[in-house]
């Protein structure tokens, strides 16, 4: 249902959908050269943010609902690993 | 817990979390028949809530604010116990009777298809209609299998983050 929306804003979503895509490929480099472990691990939670705002796009470019749900559970699912990760990273332990 | 107790700030912001990953994970479990959801990404859900309260407020947490019971030094499963007097099943017992009696409603789900007469693992849907508010909801028979995936799920995993994270 792409042509539901009006040809700026379908435009727009289609330039935020390659730019966030180019994005997590330029993370994905940061990943696998990252001289540390917090550099790859910043890159990681990168990555999960933009597959989330993908999800979103795609679902605003076709206009089905049920990738809101995914974006939805990829978001909880990436906020508990930054913790996670945090935790790990200023204490040395996730779970005490 | 001394000087690597974690901020107001993330204990204030658990409290606010965990219950809205909650709805989320009940919401997809009940849609889960006809929709994106069902019983695993449910249970992975509602594990999520229960690691991030155990990453925020410890794995003591659990037991003796929410249970209401002293938390005792447990030994691992397989681990030899020293004292008897002293062990007790942990929680971690608790999370893999979740995983059994989430298997057991799994399994009679399909059961209670073949004792009717149909196929194992037969569903069915009926359609209830004047309820006030809803109008019509959809009762499915799927929801009892999902219910099962959902506990087993929650078991598995949550015995898996209590007992890694113990050691």
């Amino acid at each position: 249902m792409a042509s539901e929306l009006p040809a700026l804003l379908d435009t727009a979503v289609f330039a935020a959908l390659v730019l966030a895509s180019g994005l997590t490929l330029l993370a994905g480099y940061r990943v696998i050269v990252g001289p540390t472990t917090p550099d790859r691990v910043v890159a990681l939670d990168t990555i999960g943010t933009n597959v989330v705002a993908i999800a979103v796009l795609y679902a605003l470019q076709t206009g089905e609902g049920l990738f809101v749900t995914v974006s939805l559970v990829l978001a909880i699912i990436g906020f508990v690993s930054t913790i996670a990760v945090a935790r790990f990273v200023t204490e040395g332990d996730i779970i005490e | 817990m001394t000087e690597n107790e974690p901020t107001v700030i993330a204990r204030t912001v658990v409290r606010i979390v965990v219950p809205i990953i909650l709805v989320t994970a009940i919401t997809l479990l009940l849609q889960g028949h006809n929709a994106p959801g069902g019983g695993f990404i449910g249970g992975v859900l509602t594990a999520v809530a229960f690691a991030l309260i155990y990453i925020i407020y410890g794995l003591d947490y659990f037991e003796t604010e929410i249970l209401g019971r002293t938390a005792l030094p447990r030994a691992l499963p397989g681990e030899p116990v020293e004292d008897e007097t002293q062990q007790r099943p942990g929680v971690t017992k608790e999370f893999s009777e979740v995983l059994a009696i989430g298997l057991a409603i799994a399994a009679g789900g399909g059961i209670a298809a073949i004792a009717l007469g149909y196929p194992f693992l037969s569903q069915a849907v009926a359609f209830v209609e004047g309820i006030p508010l809803f109008h019509e909801i959809e009762v499915a028979s799927a929801l009892v299998f999902d219910l099962g995936v959902y506990f087993v799920v929650v078991g598995g995993l949550l015995t898996i983050v209590a007992v890694v994270g113990a050691e």
